[in-house]
């Protein structure tokens, strides 16, 4: 580990004696699997979240490292969205914190999250579907002409640019998006988000209605990022296309941390298994400590 | 990897609607009783009235555009009407008094942008709500009575509004293609263009890259006030009076003006040359039940027909997208 030795020293066993311990019998669990690679990109300590009287988020813990494919995984009410919205800064977090590369952030709004580098592509929510591939990929952030007219001429060429950069290459930068197929606008909303230099990408279940074809392209996308040194975040349901691509699985149950792994030192049926009862049981993967 | 081409009716969407203007035309100009569409008394008359619609329906389209309807342009226009005589009667100097009722105008469609976005008031409701009060208050005001002014005595004034340009183009004329230009670029070729588009196509999307689509809705609603408060000066330029029924019926024909020329029901789609040419297709419809000497009542059925078939027509076209897609 060292490589992420800028992150500030916790003490995690000392954060989680000082709070409520409602995580406590998962917490051998929460202890984070060794990094895959490099830095500490994204670090997020103990982080609670309230809806009301649902304690969604019961002092979770969460990694990224600099270009390392993590996938998130869990039941449906398992936390994994609220976790990503919270890093992506439409929710802000009740307790813990958050540190990015190094430095402990404030995430208020989803521009906060963007300025620093992190970039959330949505399932279906992320694109306008009238509007041309171009005027998608810089919606927002439209350049201009000396005149204050977009500069649909660098929009083009740009887009375009981007989108080969990540393998993906279509005919037209007018083409609206709603002309292309399912993996092809999840491969618009990446390009989008590599064009605007993002260091690490969250995909809320980026393969969700996908057809085969469609998923193989999405895990493409994937591993064209991770080739560029951009960190992602990959959230599913289902694991067999999260296993081809993550470096690392941390798995979430009822808002904690229930398992943290390097994918070599796991198979697709254990964490299914472990996913499907919500505890670990006697099925801790047994090489999750190695540092 | 190929995407698919943009399906045919939507990229020469345009031309259908001129294609309809020029038919329309035609079949005036040989089916009104002596030709009298084509006469140049009636196509003054058409172009010095017509613009005063057809401006309003340039921001109806755009407010479309962002996924919001104002039904209450009609009583905008007919309170826009009594502001600007009101003051011009207490003795404003004119040019302070246009530009005053203008910034009325822009109050009042912050006022609708605040309710629909702020209140969460389906602006289809909203503005109908808008438009029976607009209404009402000018005919409080007026006691039902007309209001006049000698406009006559600002020749400049009535010049630069209702004038001729070379004896020959009326001055409306003018200021209705210099507002359809101005608002291409801001529609077409502008930032703030873009995030309409976006708003009305997805907002949640918008949202996410950080587009406040309130503001976006709020300053279209802006926009639809300003120029209703414009019309309203024109006309009441021209007609030196003001009824409590001016542009009674004008909601409705605006956005018929708007499906017509392509803009989407559900917003995101839309373009100002097609708002621009739909909106002298009503002006046209408009003027040839006149000229056709039919009872005003057709005009309802008229634009009822038309309104109904631009919308089939619209659902046909989401669906050819739609297949496109797959």
């Amino acid at each position: 580990m060292e490589g992420s030795a800028q992150v500030p020293a916790n003490d995690e066993e000392e954060l989680f004696d000082t709070g409520s311990l409602p995580c406590v019998s998962e917490r051998a669990a929460a202890e984070e699997a060794a990094p895959t690679n490099g830095q500490v990109l994204l670090k997020m300590v103990n982080i609670h979240k309230w809806f009301g009287r649902v304690h969604a988020l019961r002092g979770v813990n969460f990694t990224v490292h600099r270009g390392e494919v993590v996938g998130l995984c869990g039941d449906n009410g398992a936390g994994k969205s609220t976790l990503i919205k919270v890093a992506s800064g439409y929710h802000t977090a009740d307790e813990g914190q958050i540190f990015f590369e190094g430095r402990e952030v404030k995430l208020r709004s989803p521009k906060d999250a963007r300025a620093l580098g992190i970039e959330t592509v949505y399932q279906e929510q992320a694109l306008c579907p009238h509007l041309s591939i171009a005027r998608n990929i810089f919606m927002g952030r439209e350049p201009t002409t000396l005149l204050g007219l977009i500069d649909q001429r660098t929009m083009n060429k740009e887009s375009m640019e981007a989108l080969a950069s990540m393998g993906l290459r279509l005919r037209s930068p007018h083409a609206l998006v709603s002309a292309l197929s399912g993996g092809q606008r999840q491969g618009v909303a990446i390009a989008r988000a590599i064009h605007f230099k993002a260091k690490l990408v969250i995909l809320d279940e980026p393969t969700i209605a996908l057809s085969v074809k469609e998923v193989r392209e999405v895990l493409d996308f994937v591993r064209h990022l991770r080739d560029q040194g951009v960190a992602v975040v990959f959230i599913t349901h289902t694991l067999h296309h999260v296993f081809s691509v993550a470096d690392r699985i941390v798995v979430l149950a009822h808002g904690c941390n229930l398992v943290d792994v390097r994918t070599k030192d796991t198979d697709v049926d254990e964490l299914s298994d472990i996913i499907a009862r919500g505890t670990l049981g006697d099925a801790v993967p047994t090489t999750q400590h190695a540092r | 990897m190929e995407s698919q081409p943009i399906p045919f009716f939507v990229r020469f969407r345009n031309i259908g609607v001129l294609v309809v203007l020029i038919v329309l035309v035609a079949g005036a100009a040989l089916l009104t009783p002596q030709n009298t569409f084509i006469q140049e008394a009636n196509l003054k008359t058409l172009l010095a009235l017509g613009p005063e619609f057809g401006i309003i329906a340039l921001g109806v389209g755009v407010l479309m555009v962002s996924g919001e309807f104002d039904l209450s342009v009609g009583s905008q226009l007919a309170l826009g009407s009594l502001i600007f005589i009101s003051l011009a009667g207490a003795g404003i100097n004119i040019y302070i008094a246009a530009l005053l009722t203008c910034l009325l105008g822009v109050g009042i469609g912050l006022l609708h942008g605040l309710v629909v976005v702020k209140a969460r008031i389906v602006s289809f409701i909203a503005t109908l709500g808008f438009m029976l009060t607009w209404r009402g208050l000018t005919e409080i005001l007026t006691a039902g009575k007309v209001r006049s002014y000698e406009f006559v005595q600002h020749e400049t004034f009535v010049q630069i509004f209702t004038g001729r340009v070379g004896d020959v183009v009326p001055s409306q004329v003018i200021w209705f293609v210099l507002f359809a230009i101005v608002l291409y670029f801001v529609l077409h070729r502008g930032r703030f263009g873009n995030w309409i588009y976006a708003t009305g196509d997805n907002a949640q999307a918008a949202r996410a890259m950080a587009i406040d689509t309130h503001l976006v809705k709020i300053v279209c609603f802006m926009i639809v006030g300003f120029l209703c408060a414009f019309s309203a000066i024109l006309q009441t330029t021209r007609t030196s009076a003001v009824t409590t029924h001016a542009g009674t019926g004008w909601e409705l024909q605006a956005v018929a003006a708007a499906v017509v020329g392509g803009t989407s029901l559900r917003g995101g789609r839309g373009s100002m040359i097609g708002v621009f040419l739909g909106a002298l297709v009503i002006m046209v419809i408009d003027n040839m039940i006149v000229q056709a000497r039919l009872p005003y009542e057709w005009s309802y059925a008229a634009f009822g027909v038309v309104i109904l078939a631009a919308a089939l027509l619209d659902l046909g076209i989401e669906k050819q997208i739609q297949r496109a897609a797959v």
